[in-house]
């Protein structure tokens, strides 16, 4: 490189110098006489002349090659340069491949060369950038996509308001709670979207983002059309960072069936402690009696403690009951399932209740078919359920009536049923499917006999609940009633699995 | 004077008994009924000067009892007396719009009862006498 450099200053240098000697010399020409003394002769001083003039055109004709060469090499490059075929990374190629080589010209090629790379770079490093951001921009709007998806699949309704009470987003369980379609209801105020019915709830987002509270719950019934349901919302105010409410968001969480069976529980409590009461007033009164000598003779006195007893005995059975039927339908109770016959377990049952039957004169018929009536089941439980169903039909038969009970197996539907028939009061039609409800005592019917109304529900549950059966009753007035259950076969496979 | 008629209607048989033992034993003459409407049968017919009812009963309520017996000219003016074990049943202000003179709960002390039955007769005999 600075042998080229020192070359082009060697050159510049004799190129001057001749030009300056021609000039000298055209000069001399001009004035022989005058730079005669210069060279000591004519001859010479001519001679000298024309070296001079020769060195200068040499000069002059190599700088205009010079000149012709760099503008030649100028033009090429701006040439390439305008090339709109040139790729992106492309550089200059070598304009000349001359071994003498321009050194200007390489200088400026290379420093193009140079800055095209180093924009080639740049492009390559933005469009990485450009990639990035691409891929982040999809991933985002996946998210989104999925964010939205999870919530609009959510059960609850989900509404989003902004801070003048626009609507901003609402999941499918809300726009069918509030009958609204989203799509067109978006960034309309809420207010015009819910039925003015349910007010209160468009208050309640307005009060909540007024407060700026972060959370509020409430509990707010909604109806729409015929029916009514309550709703726990909750709604919580959204800050931006400058810390101000940009919107609320309001979460609706059905409660409606909770709080039915909060009633139905409060219910039951109630109706419990009612039935509780009656024979302990009975006890209470009567023993108030019998301390303040109300009763004057020694019969009437013996009644009285023979009432005592007996409530308190209906007092036990009843709390008996009560803890039995809850516990199974809370299924805290031990169930021990074997296979059983029902014809046996009948036949294990008839000895107490047909001592029952003949104090009140009533005939118990039951029959032992040699049937395959094996059931998968609690024995103890349903000896309880054929008790109960047994007792039952005596209770409810005058004296000189009767109560039959068969077992039936029905092979095709693999099922075993167990009837109760009886020649007994009988239930009025209205009232023939509330008897397996809880308390449930057929009015006509409680003078007949003590009962705690809760017998057939025990029957039901441990029947349906337990063994997954059905029961069943028909019934006339004054001619008697059919109880009954069915329960399904254990057939050989299930037995064989136990 | 004529011995103070009370009406006891009651679907417990139990209670309705010690109930007329205790009141039979003191002096008064009871009837009774299982359930509302024999009691506003017997209503008409045996002019009692004091209801007893319980309020859970089939057929007729002790509630649809008493409105009855309000809504009605001959009987409008006849005290009652609520012997129940759903006290929760009924509020201060349906107590006073039927007029209840007293409201007892099960289980109940036969003394109080008929404690009750004296004072509210004699109040009403004082409120006649001064007419």
């Amino acid at each position: 490189m600075k042998l080229r450099r020192n070359l082009y200053v060697i050159v510049t240098g004799i190129v001057a110098g001749s030009l300056l000697l021609g000039a000298l010399a055209e000069w001399m020409d001009a004035g022989i006489g005058t730079a005669s003394h210069f060279a000591g002769n004519a001859q010479n001083a001519a001679l000298v002349v024309l070296m001079c003039r020769v060195v200068a055109a040499v000069g002059v004709i190599w700088l205009g090659w010079y000149a012709l060469r760099l503008a030649t090499t100028i033009t090429s490059i701006t040439r390439l340069l305008k090339n709109d075929k040139m790729a992106d990374s492309a550089r200059l190629g070598n304009t000349k491949k001359r071994r003498s080589s321009n050194v200007l010209a390489e200088e400026l090629t290379r420093a193009i060369n140079d800055r095209l790379d180093g924009y080639a770079n740049q492009k390559r490093e933005l469009e990485k950038q450009i990639k990035d951001l691409q891929i982040q921009v999809q991933l985002s709007q996946r998210q989104k996509r999925n964010t939205e998806a999870i919530i609009y699949s959510i059960r609850d309704a989900v509404i989003v308001v902004d801070e003048f009470d626009r609507l901003l987003m609402a999941n499918e369980a809300a726009a069918e709670l509030f009958n609204f379609d989203f799509v067109n209801s978006q960034h309309k105020p809420i207010a015009e979207l819910v039925d003015p019915a349910n007010g209160e709830f468009v208050d309640f987002l307005r009060q909540s983002r007024q407060r700026k509270l972060r959370h509020t719950r409430r509990e707010i019934d909604f109806s729409k059309q015929t029916e009514s349901k309550t709703f726990d919302c909750i709604v919580s105010c959204v800050h931006d960072q400058k810390n101000q409410v940009c919107g609320v968001v309001a979460v609706l969480h059905d409660v409606s069936r909770e709080k039915e069976i909060s009633q139905m529980k409060n219910d039951f409590v109630s109706h419990v402690s009612h039935e509780l009461k009656t024979p302990l007033a009975s006890i209470t009164a009567y023993s108030e009696m019998l301390s303040d000598g109300e009763a004057e003779d020694e019969q009437t006195r013996k009644e009285f403690y023979s009432v005592i007893q007996n409530q308190a005995q209906r007092l036990n059975r009843l709390i008996e009951d009560i803890l039995n039927i809850s516990r199974i339908e809370s299924g805290l109770v031990k169930i021990d399932k074997k296979p059983a016959s029902l014809t046996m377990l009948i036949e294990e049952q008839l000895p107490m209740i047909k001592g029952y039957a003949e104090e009140k004169n009533v005939e118990v018929i039951s029959q032992k078919p040699i049937v395959f009536d094996q059931v998968y089941a609690d024995k103890d439980m349903l000896s309880q359920v054929v008790v109960n169903l047994l007792s039952n039909a005596v209770k409810y038969t005058p004296a000189g009536g009767s109560v039959k009970i068969e077992t039936e197996v029905d092979e095709t539907a693999a099922t075993a049923r167990v009837s109760v028939t009886d020649t007994g009061v009988g239930i009025p039609e209205d009232q023939v499917e509330h008897v397996f409800d809880k308390f449930y005592r057929v009015g006509a019917n409680k003078t007949q006999a003590e009962g705690t109304g809760l017998g057939l529900n025990l029957v039901k549950q441990i029947v349906e609940k337990v063994h997954n059966g059905r029961v069943f009753v028909t019934s006339r007035p004054g001619v008697g009633s059919t109880f009954g259950f069915e329960l399904p076969l254990a057939t050989r496979e299930k037995v064989e699995a136990l | 004077m004529t011995a103070k008629k009370v009406l006891v209607v009651d679907d417990e048989i139990h209670i309705v008994h010690v109930v007329a033992i205790k009141l039979r034993n003191n002096g008064y003459e009871v009837i009774t009924a299982a359930n509302g409407a024999e009691a506003f049968d017997l209503l008409s017919s045996e002019k009692p000067d004091i209801v007893v009812t319980d309020l859970q009963m089939p057929v007729m309520t002790g509630l649809q009892l008493v409105e009855k017996i309000r809504r009605n000219e001959q009987t409008k003016d006849i005290p009652v007396i609520l012997l129940t074990a759903r006290n929760f049943a009924i509020d201060d202000k349906q107590k006073k719009d039927l007029q209840i003179s007293d409201c007892l709960s099960k289980p109940f002390s036969p003394k109080e009862l008929l404690r009750s039955i004296q004072d509210i007769l004699y109040h009403k005999a004082v409120v006649q006498a001064d007419r």
